[in-house]
């Protein structure tokens, strides 16, 4: 039955190009997952002391994903050349696992990636940035986060410098508003790391002051973090499940 | 001492100077450039009064800064510097202060073009609690309303006076718990992600209990059961070779 066994062929080749873009898929995964976990931008600790740092548990379950669907690719790709029922039902059932785990994970990146307003980090840049509590080790990081955000964007605050005007503050306790209405890393500094003019600073003279809110400067890390993680993850399930499908029907036509 | 009412005077002084000049000015924020702090909690920013007082080059130009309630019985004689006219008694009991002191050459006329001419009140906060500095130019403490005006004293005598600008109001800062970080709502992204994933796993679940339950039957397998190749070769072979020599390949 010449027709039939072009079709097993032909079934078989797919399952195994499958496969291939499986397992590649996975070691991408795996290395972007890497990628995100190793240079958060510095918006690992802001995340951090807001307790909404899933989405590095996300990017982590990512990396351990992405090595089982290399080697679980391995296994399929086996599998069917082999015909073996025993391989494709243990392959499936694993496979199903991981599909699990990295469902989970792409939820949870979109799920926290929503929450990363910029509400969020305009409290907790209220109430911990130069918080004087020398007990509070957690209050510091805040603080030197967001100066060396602040410095390396050229920005001031979530909004706008407008923030340390419309809210009280840790910071306003410390600092009275006629001196700093808002703190001097807002200012544009010199090479010395002092302010080029300090009245016109204060007064927030064009020019003298960093005017942008420093959200863009966090939001774009967790965006492309999150979405990386989330989507390509997604994509990812899409095609495992195509070829999940097609594993079945050919498991379910291999001779017992 | 010369009484406000301008009663009779011990001296020679015409009738015309115990009122001061009204001068046609308004003193108004400061409109160009746009600025960030024109008004903070506790300072404001008001426009020079350029070309303003250029009759009265003798004078002291002082701001008087008062409480909206105030303003109407504000009596031009009070003198700067005394108890009456405190900063560090404002708002209570004084309900009006004098500060920011200056001649007319600290505002040339005209105005030149691309200077940042502003007065900032409230800006001196090292003598806010210092009693023997009465002129200090502290930070307000509290957010208004205020009105001000300028007053140019020759000596001790009032002379000229601008118009009580419009009401100031400072601004007033909300604590931070009233930022509601809940409630932000799920994007669409992420909704389709849940519910599209969910949808296959169910279906590969299903597709699971099916391969299982039907386990060992042939079934389900119809039309495309296949026999295993050899294992010990992954070479392809001409298909219609495979049934007629099965020996050849041992």
């Amino acid at each position: 039955m010449a027709k039939s066994e072009d079709c097993v062929h032909i079934l078989q080749g797919l399952l195994v190009f499958g496969n291939v873009v499986i397992g590649m898929c996975g070691i991408a995964l795996t290395a972007e997952c890497i990628y995100f976990v190793s240079n958060p931008h510095g918006v690992y600790t802001l995340l951090k002391a807001s307790e909404n740092s899933d989405i590095y548990a996300a990017a982590w379950i990512g990396i351990f994903v992405g090595l089982a669907l290399f080697a679980l690719s391995i296994l399929g790709i086996i599998g069917v050349i082999k015909a073996s029922r025993t391989l494709l039902l243990v392959y499936i059932i694993l496979m199903l696992i991981t599909f699990a785990f990295e469902m989970a994970s792409c939820i949870t990146a979109a799920t926290h990636r929503d929450s990363a307003t910029p509400e969020l980090f305009l409290k907790q840049m209220l109430e911990r940035y130069q918080k004087s509590e020398p007990a509070n080790n957690n209050g510091n990081e805040v603080t030197k986060t967001w100066d060396e955000l602040m410095l390396q964007n050229h920005c001031c605050g979530v909004l706008g410098p407008s923030d340390w005007q419309e809210y009280t503050s840790a910071f306003r306790l410390t600092h009275s508003d006629a001196d700093y209405p808002w703190p001097r890393k807002c200012c544009v500094l010199d090479a010395q790391g002092l302010p080029v003019n300090l009245d016109g600073c204060k007064l927030g003279v064009p020019g003298y002051y960093n005017s942008n809110g420093c959200y863009d400067a966090i939001s774009g890390p967790v965006n492309t973090h999150a979405w990386g993680v989330a989507w390509f993850g997604f994509a990812i399930l899409c095609w495992t499940f195509c070829v999940l499908l097609g594993t079945m029907f050919y498991w379910s036509g291999i001779e017992y | 001492v010369r009484g406000c009412s301008g009663g009779s005077a011990p001296s020679a002084a015409p009738l015309w100077l115990l009122t001061a000049a009204k001068l046609g000015y308004t003193p108004v924020l400061a409109k160009t450039p746009p600025l960030e702090g024109l008004t903070t909690a506790s300072t404001f920013v008001l426009e020079q009064p350029r070309c303003v007082f250029d009759d009265y080059g003798n004078a002291d130009i002082w701001l008087v800064v008062a409480l909206e309630k105030a303003a109407s019985t504000f009596n031009n004689t009070a003198g700067p510097g005394t108890l009456e006219t405190a900063f560090q008694d404002f708002p209570d009991p004084v309900s009006a202060y004098m500060t920011l002191n200056a001649t007319l050459a600290n505002y040339p006329c005209p105005k030149p073009p691309g200077d940042i001419t502003v007065l900032r009140v409230g800006s001196e906060t090292s003598c806010a609690q210092d009693k023997a500095r009465p002129t200090c130019n502290g930070p307000l403490p509290g957010p208004g309303p205020y009105l001000v005006k300028f007053l140019a004293l020759q000596g001790s005598e009032p002379v000229a006076e601008t118009a009580w600008s419009e009401r100031i109001m400072l601004r007033t800062a909300k604590p931070p718990s009233s930022i509601s970080t809940t409630g932000s709502g799920h994007s669409a992204g992420m909704i389709a992600i849940t519910t599209i994933l969910s949808i296959l796993f169910a279906i590969l679940l299903a597709g699971l209990v099916a391969m299982l339950v039907f386990w060992g039957s042939d079934s389900c397998g119809g039309s495309s059961t296949f026999s295993k190749p050899e294992s010990v070769t992954v070479r392809r072979y001409n298909t219609h070779h495979v049934y007629d020599q099965p020996a050849a390949r041992l």
